[in-house]
């Protein structure tokens, strides 16, 4: 097990060098001279450009301007960023990476399992309406572009029915006044929902340790309690109408994101389903006596799933591509809308960084994979 | 159909001395079966025979552009990009028969537009689904044949490509580069072919690797190129086809999105029409202003979709697993 | 869920089974017509080529057939209780607990992701034959001993196991139950000769320690002569030859039957050619008319082309043929 993720890790890090390589020779192949862009950008005040140009050995020849290249971007020195000087594009990004990280992270949690529970069901059932509609819709959603499907959400949701606000992270009347700043109710709410999932966790852990313990409601009764905990500890602190703010401002584009990433995990699950469902464990699980639904759960959709983990990188890499899309349509302000804009007032130093940590992202998608396929498959974990 | 007649387990059995003409006449025969069979599995998928007949209207109305043009549409109203309907005095107006989809904000007639647009999409899906397929036919033959080192490589460059983000990477170049729909589909071929296909495509040669006839081409003294294309690469095809289709989905989808966010350099396209309603405010006036939306967006949907099911539909021929109980 | 049976009663009793796969070409006969009777303590073998229909008759008795399968008739008495318009949850109760099965690729019949005894410990706990989880993993223990594995391999996974293990593993799970019955389908091809060999005398002394009724599936002639008290030869589909053991190798009524143990060396180590038999066994969408066998025997005539013969009897031995060899007493039976 340790030699399989140390060589994934070794892979992951040459994959990094590699990315970080792209970028620069990107940036050199493009029309154009980067020292041109920051020396001639009027935005800059003159001091601030010998610093620059320093900083980024822009009068040193190339390969010398890689290695500085190589050396910023490991130490995080992106540069300042054009639109939004004097910032540092570093602060820039990490302060918008949190608001995607949630929105990736929910979306494509609750897509994951939705995706899995229908792939399933269609396997076990095949031929049926089920089948149909959902090969159908799931397709349909797949490929709808995402755009107008975006757009379409916040038609009927914001506009028609009034239930959720239109895009954007918060609604300004309501902060007006309010004496914290988002990102720290923000944080506080990343907080919070990190909490409760190492606590449902933990209590998951306990409960099939402890044996009998496991076959009750009890675990699930103590993680509901602490579901409701947290929204009343919430009203306490006097920015919880604020939290919920943020809260209403997520709900759409995270069920977005959802809708249109599900199937490709539905669709997935249905064709691994169908080939354990022919494995001989499978009509032994049967044979056992098992009751269907714990062959179809413990045996078939248990071994279907490590097909559908490994090409969850996949799903993640379309994810994160639907987030940027998603991002930019509901004005979510995380990294992909910091990307659209950076592309569209020209701001390269942010365009590269955005890239750089999009790459990042995708990298720890990666990683989390591999690990998960690990815990999951005992011949590898036992090796 | 049982097992044995896997489509692609048919190894062409047939005496290397009696030469070309004959090994081109098997070759011929053999893909008339595979054909014929696929066929047969194929049209059991209803969703697949709907999309393929989705697809053909599209390659219809692609068509169907030009004629008109030639034809009813005068190209001072009708142009795509050009023209102005100087027989409405308010734009965009709702459709009637003279535009039976109503015309933008521009004056321009959607329906010309729409049409004018299926062809790009068309060749843009077909260009980068034949780069695709033809680096990717490659790369997985070359790679399975030689193995060793340079199979490393190429496996270890297609695992760095389908670990980026396609759109981001693509929304990044935008900004760097003047995008065209050539250089698009050549990137989005590129991409394709190195990566992900070319992996699947890798496995599937090296199965056909380790076939009699391949040995039996070695002896008869074929050089390694000679087995590569002449042996290897044509047995890999029919599988190509198959993700050709997806290629084809991943390219109109590229295109819809980055015209939509306005980055690309491209006079008419679905996403441009649906960019233009945009930009213009009129896409959350909702259905007062159907037309500017609706038909573009719909079109992407369903040809996407289209080319995906045919791509699954075809993926049930290919692999026999995935069939229902042969029935 | 102990069932009092009368002692005149077999243990299992198959009578005229009958199986169709729906294809695309169309209604495919599987089983045909089987009827056999097995005792307690007693074991049964069935015998022939691939695709003779051996797997298909295990797979009806346990009624875990393909969605395309179809029982067309026939009762499977177990204990004199039909299992064919059992429901599905009855007969979920009544797998394993009084019938169960060791598979045909044992390699692939423990499922990956769990531990070897867990796997043991759900059928027990499925069926409720003990009281905790504790209990449970002391029955697979004595199991496990019983079918020749240490105990603590109970908490290693299959791929850590060699193939004989698993072998065994998948016998003790097979066990898991005590069940009256126990069907074996060729649960050791897979593995080299002298594990066979061991497993296989294994199996026999569990069984008739336990006193279960067996059937043992298999194409190798050697293991029915080691295991099996009756043996049942199966040609497309059709039982065509029943008896003693003993009987049917020594004196073959059916020809299929001669022909297929002259391509087998002979036990008793006698040297005589290996016969190959002629042709192919028949394409069951397209059987030929009469004795489904009369393309390849070489005593075939005009009425085995026409009819399908009757039983030809001789003691408790039979064959369906209308020739049959080593004189039986001409007597029409069925």
């Amino acid at each position: 097990m340790t030699n399989y993720l140390l060589r994934r890790s070794g892979q992951m890090v040459l994959t990094l060098f590699l990315i970080v390589t792209l970028a620069f020779f990107l940036v050199q192949a493009q029309p154009g001279d980067y020292a041109a862009f920051y020396s001639l950008n009027p935005d800059i005040p003159a001091e601030a450009r010998e610093q620059i140009k320093a900083s980024f050995g822009l009068d040193k020849p190339l390969w010398q301007q890689y290695l500085i290249h190589m050396k910023n971007t490991l130490t995080g020195n992106f540069g300042v960023s054009f639109g939004h000087y004097p910032r540092p594009v570093i602060e820039v990004l990490a302060e918008r990476l949190p608001r995607t990280i949630v929105l990736f992270l929910s979306a494509t949690a609750v897509s994951f399992y939705l995706g899995f529970f229908l792939g399933k069901a269609i396997a076990w059932r095949r031929g049926g309406v089920l089948e149909y509609a959902a090969t159908i819709s799931g397709a349909t959603l797949f490929t709808a572009f995402t755009p107008a499907f975006a757009l379409m959400m916040i038609w009927i949701f914001a506009f028609k029915l009034g239930w959720l606000p239109v895009g954007k992270f918060l609604d300004p009347l309501i902060w007006r006044g309010a004496e914290v700043t988002a990102n720290h109710v923000f944080s506080y709410m990343l907080a919070t929902a990190a909490a409760f999932v190492v606590f449902a966790f933990l209590t998951l852990l306990v409960a099939r340790k402890s044996g009998r313990f496991a076959t009750g409601r009890l675990p699930f009764l103590i993680i509901a309690a602490g579901a409701v905990a947290i929204p009343v500890a919430w009203a306490f602190t006097g920015i919880g109408y604020l939290a919920l703010d943020i809260l209403r401002h997520m709900i759409l584009p995270i069920a977005t994101l959802t809708l249109i990433s599900f199937a490709g995990t539905m669709l997935l699950t249905r064709n691994s389903m169908l080939e354990t469902m022919r494995e001989d464990y499978v009509m032994a699980a049967r044979a056992k006596g098992l009751p269907e639904k714990v062959v179809r759960d413990r045996h078939a959709a248990r071994n279907a799933l490590l097909p559908v983990i490994t090409s969850l990188v996949y799903s993640l890499i379309f994810a994160i591509d639907g987030s940027v899309i998603i991002e930019g349509v509901f004005s979510w302000p995380g990294t992909g809308m910091t990307l659209l804009q950076a592309v569209r007032s020209e701001d390269l130093p942010l365009v590269m960084g955005a890239m750089v940590f999009i790459g990042l992202f995708s990298l720890l998608a990666h990683v989390i994979v591999d690990v998960l396929y690990v815990y999951l498959d005992p011949r590898i974990r036992y090796q | 159909m049982g097992e044995g007649t896997s489509l692609f387990e048919d190894a062409p059995e047939i005496d290397l001395s009696r030469g070309r003409l004959d090994l081109a006449l098997v070759r011929l025969r053999m893909a008339w079966r595979t054909l014929r069979d696929g066929w047969a599995v194929f049209v059991e998928s209803r969703i697949g025979v709907l999309s393929l007949a989705i697809i053909a209207i599209f390659a219809l109305m692609a068509f169907s552009h030009p004629i008109l043009m030639a034809t009813v549409w005068t190209p001072d109203v009708y142009d795509p990009v050009t023209g102005y309907a100087f027989d409405r005095f308010e734009h965009p107006s709702p459709p009637d028969w003279r535009h039976p989809l109503g015309t933008d904000s521009l004056g321009r007639d959607i329906l010309s537009q729409l049409l004018f647009s299926t062809k790009s999409e068309f060749i843009l899906g077909i260009t980068a689904a034949l780069v695709t397929v033809g680096i990717a036919t490659t790369v997985g033959a070359v790679a399975a044949y030689y193995g060793g080192l340079v199979d490393s490589l190429l496996m270890r460059l297609a695992d760095l490509i389908i670990a980026l983000p396609g759109i981001s990477l693509l929304i990044v170049l935008s900004a760097l580069f003047n995008l065209n729909l050539f250089y698009l589909a050549l990137i989005i071929g590129v991409l394709g072919g190195f990566g992900g296909t070319a992996i699947i495509l890798k496995s599937q040669a090296l199965s056909i690797r380790v076939k009699p006839y391949i040995e039996a081409a070695r002896a008869a003294g074929g050089g390694h190129f000679h087995v590569i294309f002449v042996h290897i690469i044509p047995n890999l095809l029919p599988l190509s086809l198959l993700y050709m289709m997806f290629t084809v989905t991943g390219a109109i989808f590229a295109e819809a999105v980055l015209s939509f966010l306005g980055l690309l350099d491209i006079r008419m396209s679905w996403g441009i029409m649906i960019h233009t309603a945009n930009t213009g405010g009129y896409l959350l006036a909702g259905a007062n202003y159907w037309w500017l939306i609706v038909p573009a967006g719909a079109s992407i949907t369903l040809l996407c979709s289209a080319f995906y099911l045919v791509g699954r539909a075809l993926d049930e021929v290919v692999n026999p697993r995935l069939r229902r109980h042969d029935r | 869920m102990t069932m009092t049976t009368a002692d005149n009663q077999p243990l299992l009793k198959v009578v005229d089974l009958s199986l169709s796969y729906l294809t695309r070409q169309g209604p495919v006969p599987a089983v045909q017509s089987v009827s056999f009777e097995l005792g307690r303590g007693q074991s049964l073998g069935l015998v022939g080529e691939s695709g003779c229909g051996k797997t298909s008759v295990a797979n009806c008795l346990m009624r875990l057939l393909p969605d395309n399968g179809r029982l067309t008739s026939g009762q499977v008495l177990l204990e004199g209780q039909d299992l064919l318009p059992m429901s599905e949850e009855e007969i979920r109760r009544f797998r394993w607990r009084r019938m169960a099965m060791v598979f045909q690729a044992a390699m692939n019949a423990l499922d990956p992701v769990y531990r070897v005894g867990q796997q043991v410990v759900e059928a027990i706990e499925a069926h409720g034959i003990e009281e905790t989880t504790a209990q449970a993993r002391q029955r697979v223990a004595r199991l496990f001993r019983m079918v020749g594995l240490d105990p603590q391999l109970m908490d290693r996974y299959p791929h850590e196991f060699s193939g004989g293990m698993r072998q065994r593993a998948v016998i003790a799970m097979a066990l898991a139950c005590d069940p009256a019955v126990i069907i074996s389908d060729e649960p050791t091809t897979a593995l080299d000769v002298i594990v066979q060999d061991r497993i296989l005398r294994e199996l026999k002394g569990v069984q008739r320690e336990l006193s279960m009724g067996m059937i043992y599936i298999t194409h190798d002639i050697g293991a029915v002569a080691e295991v099996t008290d009756r043996v049942g030869v199966m040609y497309a589909g059709r039982l065509v030859e029943l008896g003693d053991t003993v009987d049917v190798l020594h004196a073959p009524m059916h020809p299929y039957t001669a022909a297929l143990m002259s391509s087998f060396p002979s036990i008793s180590g006698e040297k005589k050619a290996l016969g190959t038999l002629p042709g192919e066994p028949p394409n069951l969408v397209n059987l030929p008319t009469g004795c489904p066998f009369h393309p390849r025997c070489a005593h075939a005539t005009e009425e085995c082309r026409r009819e399908f013969p009757p039983q030809a009897q001789r003691g408790s031995q039979w064959a369906a043929c209308w020739h049959p060899l080593n004189g039986a007493q001409e007597s029409e039976q069925s």
